[in-house]
């Protein structure tokens, strides 16, 4: 074989710039304005949020009567401090919560859509390439799952779990990852945590899992998969080199996706009073709060739902982007 | 196809056993005052049945007591829970002078089948007696608490999904035919909006602006919450005039309707509008189409007759999806609005550990799934003649 292999004599002077699949995606990601301005967006908002320790100026939960209610970028009087974002009723720093809660709120939407995509994607890709009896199996249980309604399950699932500490063990190191990443100081805070981000990735899969069955599906009955096989490849083999590059494209949109109905998931459940509870901060929790006093200090509601509103539609413009890019036939 | 939705039914049953057992046993745990109290909390809330027999009396209503023929009694010394388990080595002594020592952990005031015919009984989950609830209503039936609420979520989720409709199709429709034209653009970036705002914080800010800031600004205003007003209340027009409104009358029912249905249906008019301008898209490509406009047909026909009855085929699962979303597809907006639908009954039964009651909601959720997958098979092969039962 190697014997007929051509050498390209006439090329090698000039060589031809030939871009991988990744690059064209991401060329034809960057022209994607909204996208981009989105993507730098979204890059910010995670910055803030990493090096909150950092940059806020205030303790999280310090308490001060005598500072409640101030409105966005008021100096205090007594000490000359700023506050960016006004304080709450308790008289905390607004833009230091903020930014633990961003803290929050994108761990578990980040950790839930990993954890689901994950799901989604083993279970997808054993049903869709070995069919048969596992297809049935899993298929069943993902229209099982998917036959709970995902708000109303969820509640009820939290508030039971929450009750109920010591049903599902978690490992005492995820804990402490869980208390190392969001800044979260006492260990059974850190166990709801936990609990939500299983409890949303445990119903959240079957979307990813439906997709990536019906992708692996129609990548299955390829030619080179078949040469694949013919030359010997073992079933994982093929399932990691060939199946899933293939099948992947279309994950990568649903994760983001994913990302975005987890957060608003997330915090849809914080602001209903479940899951994740005051003192520790998350996007929901402190809306909710905000609307108590909606009436007096209106801008509470703006400055505690307009990261919510920015950070989903920012993801939002980015999965759009990324289905554009992705997406051979679309034209950019 | 049939037997899918047979074997959802049969599935589903499952979970509401262990689930009930837990969050009942959750609910005895909150009261624990003396050994007789919690005998008698037990009793109520039936946590001294073994699990089985728990689920069979919510499930199905059944066993109610012991079984009589004819005068005759059977199983009535069977024992179907334990009211005391033991906590040390105990020596039991029965009246009829036998001794049963028993372990710790073992069951020294069993509960026998005889007993539960003076307990209050259900006629089960299933034949539509949901129990009686615990925290909400006391001892009221869940089925009257769940009568009282059906009507509000009724009338929002209707009114919101019609509108929805009536709005989201012929905007979809534009939207394909004039594929990026300023009209598409401004209904896409629209919706780009109403996917991406969550509906708390726009419920949030519709009250700030339209119930707070109109009020002080002398504006005609709406008010911010609940279905009815407590009280008679004024409001201006524009200086022109002004409008009494009385507490409870129609006025002031329709203008507490207003703010939900207004964030409701603008959500699904994002989602829906999305869904049907890719649909048409689709279907503006085929060929048949293509056909329709070569042989001289006229573009609105092409457009209603030939292209939308087709894109309506993948709608109709999107239409069945809604029935389920019937209960708790408004929660959100109902907290938000504290408008007295069963979505914010939900909320309340959780929050409050009423679970009698948030069982009952869950399992109407699913039951209405279930006819809203048979619908939407049956829907299908209506529209769509190549799709057979098989």
């Amino acid at each position: 074989m190697a014997a007929i292999t051509p050498k390209s004599v006439a090329l090698e002077n000039k060589p031809v710039r030939s871009e991988s699949q990744w690059e064209t995606v991401l060329r034809r990601f960057a022209r994607h304005r909204m996208a981009m301005i989105s993507l730098f967006i979204l890059v910010i908002i995670f910055g803030l949020s990493i090096f909150a320790p950092i940059i806020t100026p205030f303790p999280r939960d310090q308490i001060d009567q005598s500072r409640r209610f101030f409105q966005p970028l008021t100096i205090n009087p007594e000490t000359g401090e700023m506050h960016w974002f006004g304080t709450d009723h308790l008289g905390r720093d607004y833009y230091t919560r903020l930014l633990y809660a961003a803290r929050v709120s994108l761990t578990v939407a980040v950790t839930s859509t990993l954890l689901s995509t994950l799901i989604g994607l083993t279970l997808g890709m054993l049903a869709g390439y070995f069919g048969g009896w596992v297809d049935m199996i899993i298929s069943r249980t993902l229209e099982f799952v998917a036959t709970f309604p995902l708000l109303v399950i969820l509640l009820i699932l939290v508030a039971v779990l929450l009750d109920n500490e010591n049903l599902i063990p978690i490992p005492g190191f995820v804990l402490n990852i869980i208390m190392a990443i969001t800044s979260v100081d006492r260990i059974d805070n850190a166990r709801v945590i936990a609990v939500v981000i299983l409890t949303i990735a445990l119903l959240f899969w079957t979307g990813t899992a439906r997709l990536m069955r019906g992708m692996v599906l129609s990548v299955r009955e390829q030619p080179f998969i078949e040469s694949s096989r013919a030359l010997g490849g073992s079933n994982l083999r093929i399932m990691t080199r060939h199946v899933f590059p293939n099948a992947f494209p279309p994950i990568i949109v649903d994760f983001t996706l994913g990302l975005n109905g987890i957060l608003v998931l997330e915090s849809s459940l914080s602001f209903l009073g479940f899951g994740i509870q005051d003192p520790i901060p998350t996007w929901g929790n402190m809306l909710n709060f905000a609307q108590s006093y909606a009436f007096q200090h209106p801008w509470m509601t703006l400055v505690a739902g307009l990261p919510i509103l920015l950070t989903s539609l920012a993801i939002n413009y980015v999965g759009d982007g990324l289905r554009d890019a992705l997406d051979p036939k679309m034209k950019i | 196809m049939l037997a899918s939705i047979v074997s959802y039914g049969l599935l589903y049953l499952a979970p509401g056993g262990p689930l009930l057992a837990l969050q009942q046993q959750q609910q005895g745990g909150a009261d624990r005052v003396t050994a007789d109290d919690i005998a008698r909390i037990k009793a109520r809330f039936e946590l001294d049945l073994y699990v089985p027999v728990r689920f069979m009396r919510w499930f199905v209503g059944l066993p109610k007591g012991s079984l009589t023929i004819g005068g005759q009694t059977f199983f009535a010394d069977w024992e179907v829970g334990c009211a005391q388990e033991a906590t040390s080595l105990t020596m039991l002594i029965y009246p009829d002078g036998r001794e049963v020592l028993v372990q710790p952990g073992g069951c020294i005031n069993p509960v026998t089948l005889a007993e539960l015919a003076d307990r209050r009984n259900t006629n089960g989950i299933l034949f539509g007696d949901f129990g009686l609830s615990q925290q909400i209503l006391r001892d009221r039936p869940v089925g009257e608490l769940i009568e009282s609420r059906l009507p509000y979520t009724l009338v929002l989720m209707g009114v919101s999904t019609l509108l929805t409709l009536l709005i989201a199709i012929p905007i979809g429709i534009y939207s394909a035919v004039r594929q990026y034209s300023i009209f598409d653009n401004i209904a896409t970036g629209l919706a780009f909006i109403g996917t991406s705002l969550p509906t708390f914080f726009f419920g949030i800010i519709l009250i700030i602006v339209f119930a707070v800031y109109f009020k002080d600004w002398g504006l005609p205003y709406l008010p911010p919450g609940g279905a009815t007003a407590n009280r008679d209340y004024i409001i201006p027009f524009f200086g022109l005039t002004e409008f009494r409104i009385d507490a409870g009358s129609f006025t002031d029912h329709i203008l507490h309707f207003i703010m939900p249905c207004l964030v409701l249906t603008f959500v699904s008019i994002a989602a829906w509008s999305r869904f049907i301008r890719s649909s048409m898209l689709e279907v503006l490509r085929q060929d048949y189409v293509r056909t329709a406009r070569a042989k001289g047909v006229r573009e609105r026909l092409v457009i209603l007759k030939h292209a939308f009855r087709n894109a309506l085929i993948p709608f109709i699962t999107l239409v069945a999806s809604i029935l389920p979303t019937l209960v708790a597809g408004a929660a959100i907006t109902e907290s938000v609005f504290n408008w007295p639908g069963l979505g914010r009954l939900l909320i309340d039964a959780l929050n409050r550990s009423d679970y009698t009651v948030a069982l009952a909601l869950l399992y109407i959720t699913l039951v209405l799934q279930l006819v809203g997958y048979l619908i939407s098979d049956i829907l299908y092969t209506v529209a769509d003649p190549r799709i057979r039962l098989s």
